[in-house]
């Protein structure tokens, strides 16, 4: 018992650090890229190849004045910012980052909880990261924040329903909704990227959308609205707006990665942690690019697109699953 | 049981201040905090499917809408009492409130129905033995339930309806300029 909390608390706290570590290199690894594709090196100058960078700016970041309108409403203002990186925490913890290892006599799950509605929890605590952006857009009392953050929900209300149709094809093809469950299906019928692969470009899209992305990121269109909901945070708070956004796109690579190309599997010359790790990293890369590559939506495209275009499809594909894995086709 | 009492209390406390708050938005996220307690006591009854839709339909999306809504209307106003039109009301509300609750404590009390002492069974309000029931014994009733929100949705549609305009007559245009050509000009 008292074991198998040890192993609890430091699984949590092994998951807290690596997701902040593969936040700061993250950032890194984008800023980079996108030097590398617009011509241009990037951050290179602290530390060999520019790996320090991410400290230097943790440093800069705290030692930061940190602000608050007058007119701001102090206690949501303050909130805020700690939803949204709770939110963008937590979905991490149902998601398994590799096959279960066997230790001192234990077998060891790689997930901090492995409930059997693991999607359904992750997509109920992603759901909550909106409240982040919104409250903080409303806290700080300033017409650009405020804009940003209705513009915020309005968008990823719309995208999330089309996000949850996309996955319910792999849930009806693995029958469960655990996301172990849904890895082990891979196993058996292959990776779903392929038999779903219309469900496999809508999620991408909407995770996309759902991280507030370019070229989704019209919550803070700089040429529009300032910085949209966080124009007035500074300091830790606003650094925290960051780790919120860059840990919602690992874990919805991790998603994507879990639900679409088999989690940890992979041919065994490499640990499954390892194979996790490395599509983990391929996702990051074509978020990287798409962001490099294509310019911002407009406001009213962006919500014909997710009603009349991914919507329909989505839901379509879904029936055409179900009639498909019910045998009726 | 501990874990009971505590979220009770917690969402006693929320649902008191989703009251007694004068800002919106503050009672707004008071709501947020009752609806994720009453999650959690879904949890503790290893309801987990319950507990999930109850976090994604009412804390994801309702809520949401909710504060998009009292945010857009109450952005940069300040906070005021409204008049009280009924006076009276609010320590009428409280004894009633008051009376009702004790009413439904003495009776749970002294009446307690047989089924809180019969153990759920195991997987109640899971996700394979919820689909169960509604697609078995529940069916008609779930048809029925659909049949009256997709009236609801296509109730919406119809009544948000774009105005079919005649624009060309609400612009006034002289004969012989078309629409395009208006336009045209209105961009210059």
């Amino acid at each position: 018992m008292i074991l198998e909390i040890v192993v609890l608390v430091v699984k949590i706290l092994l998951l807290v650090a690596i997701l902040m570590g593969g936040f700061a290199y993250t950032m890194l690894l984008e800023r980079r890229l996108l030097g590398f594709f617009q011509l241009r090196l990037g951050p290179n100058r602290v530390g060999p190849g520019g790996m320090l960078q991410p400290i230097a700016d943790a440093l800069k970041m705290m030692l930061k004045e940190d602000m608050m309108p007058a007119g701001a409403d102090s206690f949501v203002y303050r909130l805020a910012p700690v939803i949204a990186g709770f939110a963008a925490l937590s979905v991490d913890a149902v998601i398994p980052f590799g096959a279960p290892i066997h230790l001192l006599g234990l077998t060891i799950s790689l997930d901090i909880a492995n409930p059997s509605i693991g999607l359904l929890l992750a997509f109920a605590l992603s759901s909550l990261g909106v409240y982040g952006i919104v409250l903080g857009g409303w806290a700080s009392q300033n017409k650009y924040s405020l804009l940003g953050g209705i513009r915020a929900t309005a968008q990823i209300i719309s995208y999330e329903l089309a996000m949850g149709l996309s996955v319910m094809g792999v849930l009806l093809m693995s029958h469960t909704a655990n996301l172990e469950g849904i890895v082990l299906a891979q196993k058996a019928q292959g990776w779903f990227w392929l038999p779903q692969i219309v469900p496999f470009l809508i999620f991408m899209v909407t995770a996309i959308a759902e991280t507030n992305r370019t070229p989704f990121d019209l919550p803070e269109a700089e040429s529009e609205l300032v910085a949209g909901y966080h124009t007035e945070y500074s300091g830790m708070r606003f650094a925290l707006y960051y780790v919120a956004e860059y840990i919602n796109m690992i874990t919805q690579s991790g998603l994507i990665v879990t639900l679409f190309f088999g989690g940890w599997l992979g041919p065994s010359f490499l640990p499954p942690i390892i194979w996790y790790f490395i599509k983990v990293i391929i996702a990051i890369f074509v978020f990287v690019w798409i962001r490099a590559t294509l310019p911002r939506f407009r406001y009213d495209k962006l919500m014909s697109f997710g009603w009349k275009i991914l919507l329909p499809i989505a839901f379509l594909y879904f029936v055409g699953t179900a009639a498909f894995v019910s045998g009726v086709l | 049981m501990v874990g009971i009492f505590i979220i009770g209390i917690l969402m006693l406390v929320g649902a008191v201040s989703v009251v007694v708050l004068r800002q919106p938005v503050h009672s707004a996220l008071a709501l947020i905090g009752v609806t994720i307690g009453l999650a959690m006591l879904y949890f503790i009854l290893q309801a987990e499917f319950l507990a999930v839709a109850q976090v994604i339909v009412y804390a994801g999306a309702i809520m949401v809408l909710f504060l998009f809504v009292v945010t857009l209307l109450t952005a940069g106003k300040e906070e005021m009492e409204a008049e009280d039109t009924l006076p009276g009301q609010r320590w009428a509300g409280i004894i009633t409130g008051l009376v009702v609750g004790l009413g439904l404590a003495v009776v749970i009390a002294t009446h307690p129905p047989a089924k809180l002492s019969t153990a759920l069974s195991g997987s109640f309000g899971g996700l394979h033995d919820l689909g169960h029931q509604l697609w078995g014994p529940y069916f008609v009733m779930l048809a029925g339930v659909a049949l009256m929100l997709l009236t609801g949705v296509i109730g919406v549609l119809v009544l948000n309806r774009p105005e079919t305009v005649n624009y060309k007559s609400r612009l006034d245009l002289p004969s012989g300029v078309s629409l395009v050509d208006a336009e045209q000009e209105g961009k210059k």
